[in-house]
């Protein structure tokens, strides 16, 4: 009995420590975030000497962290919405139909190509495209991008989603005279509720977390987003801990609540369906 | 959309730039450039080590912390939440919290490493170390991955047969080696593949922690082929370079797919 408890102990402590790991790292920026520029420099200290949030007051009035939030919140909302449009009817069309000529194979692969390619290869090829059609550093020619590069994450997330629901549910409401697209919305779309909301969020997580395409496409605040914004702070040549902390929790914040409510359906998202 | 750029990208490889503007096809100049360009080499070198290293002890650490979790009912829920926490935020974030965790004037790697008598490394400053800090901050922020599917393997995995091997007397360690992991596979393979095609493209990190510096110890395809495009202009000699890098993707890709199709045949079944 004593080898098991000091297993169990053992157990606990490993997790602790991994825990501890883990959760230090965000500790130490919302420390540093809410401490006076000497106190900063001052050793290391687990909380603020003296709290203050100018930092914060700075990021916003200095560094235009308004306009990098306000950005983000346009892009990552029309883009997101765009391609859950798109994408989940695509996704119910092959989740739905035998298509001919092997389409839905293909499509399917296509769609997890974009998720494989490395993104460096893809974010060329966009620049290039958006200077010519004098899209760069607008608003419109990231939400453009992002939407049609999450709509393939939206038809492998919604197939997997669709593929559970019983054909006949639907097919008894086409019985009662609705059209199919009606059916669509009436009838399975409710019963996909919980994975639409899960494909939802993590659309969202990925989009807004991107950096690599708005670093290359956007070069002002009038288009930026959060990253690249969080980034523009520690290109300077002395750098301001202080607000860069800061902007790092502001940035962080949004996306870490989001996560923990899809925790459950992290691992499909991060699968792509694969694994439940 | 996924082909256009795709397809533009490889045209672009065969097309010569200068000041930024294309100038007509150049043949396979820019890949011979490519082949022949040391930095090019260097640069697939470090990307190899970082890819290897950091993919494998993330799988290491994903599994053990997993197994620790998967029968922990009491809090499991909670230190789940707490454990994937790291690849929820953005990369850039990602970046930004071990710029302060490592500065050798207000971080806290520093005096902890010289309260344990171990000197104060400034670790970004020298390229060994700085070397060993990208990958550390890459297996903070990914090793949650394999944690977690993973552990949504073990928790799908039938009973009957681990069972029966206990039953028959296996210890622990056996019924691990001779029915845990194999059972597991398919989900093992999914999330390795999957990570290591995401870790190939490793940029945002990097870029905010050492822009592939000092010297070129931390230099990926990644960031090595953005200066060549977006420093230098030289967009068809760096669309050349990760066409290449692209095709050793490719078969990784087609890897991912099979391993996916089996691993959601035997999950759903």
């Amino acid at each position: 009995m004593t080898g098991a408890r000091a297993r169990a102990y053992a157990r606990i402590a490993a997790l602790g420590l991994a825990l501890v790991v883990a959760l230090f790292p965000f500790w130490w920026m919302l420390v540093t975030s809410f401490k006076q520029p000497v106190d900063i420099f001052r050793g290391v200290s687990l909380l603020p000497q003296h709290p203050t949030n100018d930092n914060y007051s700075r990021l916003f009035s200095n560094y235009h962290m308004g306009s990098f939030l306000m950005n983000s919140l346009i892009v990552v909302t029309v883009a997101v919405a765009v391609s859950l449009v798109l994408g989940t009817l695509a996704a119910y069309a092959l989740a739905r139909f035998r298509l001919r000529f092997g389409l839905n194979e293909s499509a399917l692969v296509a769609a997890l190509l974009v998720r494989t390619l490395p993104p460096i290869l893809l974010v060329v090829p966009i620049y290039l495209t958006l200077s010519k059609t004098g899209l760069l550093n607008t608003r419109l020619g990231l939400i453009i991008v992002y939407a049609g590069l999450n709509t393939s994450f939206v038809i492998w997330m919604m197939q997997s989603f669709l593929e559970e629901i019983p054909r006949d549910i639907e097919e008894a409401a086409m019985v009662d005279g609705d059209s199919r697209l009606r059916a669509l919305w009436r009838v399975v779309l409710p019963l996909a509720g919980p994975g639409l909301a899960a494909t939802a969020i993590f659309s969202v997580i990925t989009t807004y977390n991107d950096f690599l395409l708005a670093l290359t496409v956007t070069s002002t605040p009038s288009a930026q987003t959060v990253p690249v914004g969080v980034s523009t702070l520690i290109g300077k040549i002395q750098i301001e801990w202080g607000p860069m902390a800061a902007a790092g929790v502001v940035g962080a914040l949004p996306i870490m609540i989001f996560a923990v409510v899809v925790q459950r359906h992290f691992v499909r998202g991060l699968t792509m369906g694969a694994v439940k | 959309m996924a082909l256009y750029p795709l397809i533009y990208g490889i045209r672009a490889s065969f097309h010569a730039y200068r000041y930024g503007r294309d100038v007509g096809s150049a043949g396979f100049k820019n890949y011979d450039a490519v082949l022949h360009d040391h930095t090019f080499w260097t640069a697939l070198g470090t990307t190899a080590k970082y890819v290897a290293f950091a993919v494998s002890i993330e799988t290491l650490l994903g599994l053990g912390l997993a197994l620790l979790v998967v029968n922990q009912l009491r809090f499991s829920r909670f230190i789940r939440v707490g454990l994937i926490l790291p690849m929820t935020v953005a990369p850039v974030v990602v970046g930004v919290i071990w710029r302060l965790m490592y500065a050798s004037d207000i971080g806290v790697v520093n005096p902890l490493f010289s309260s344990l008598g171990l000197g104060s490394p400034n670790v970004l400053a020298n390229p060994g170390s700085a070397f060993i800090g990208v990958v550390a901050v890459d297996v903070w922020e990914w090793t949650p991955l394999l944690f977690l599917i993973i552990l949504a393997g073990l928790q799908s995995l039938p009973q009957e047969p681990l069972e029966a091997a206990r039953v028959d007397g296996a210890g622990p360690v056996r019924v691990f080696f001779d029915h845990t992991l194999p059972l597991l596979r398919p989900v093992l393979m999914v999330a390795v593949v999957l990570r290591l095609i995401d870790a190939v493209g490793t940029f945002d990190q990097i870029f905010v922690l050492t822009k592939g510096g000092p010297g070129t110890a931390t230099q990926l395809i990644s960031t090595y082929s953005y200066n060549t495009a977006f420093l230098f202009t030289q967009y068809g000699r760096a669309m050349a370079m990760v066409v290449a890098l692209m095709v050793l993707v490719l078969l990784l890709t087609i890897a991912a797919i099979r391993f996916m199709r089996t691993a959601a045949m035997r999950t759903s079944s």
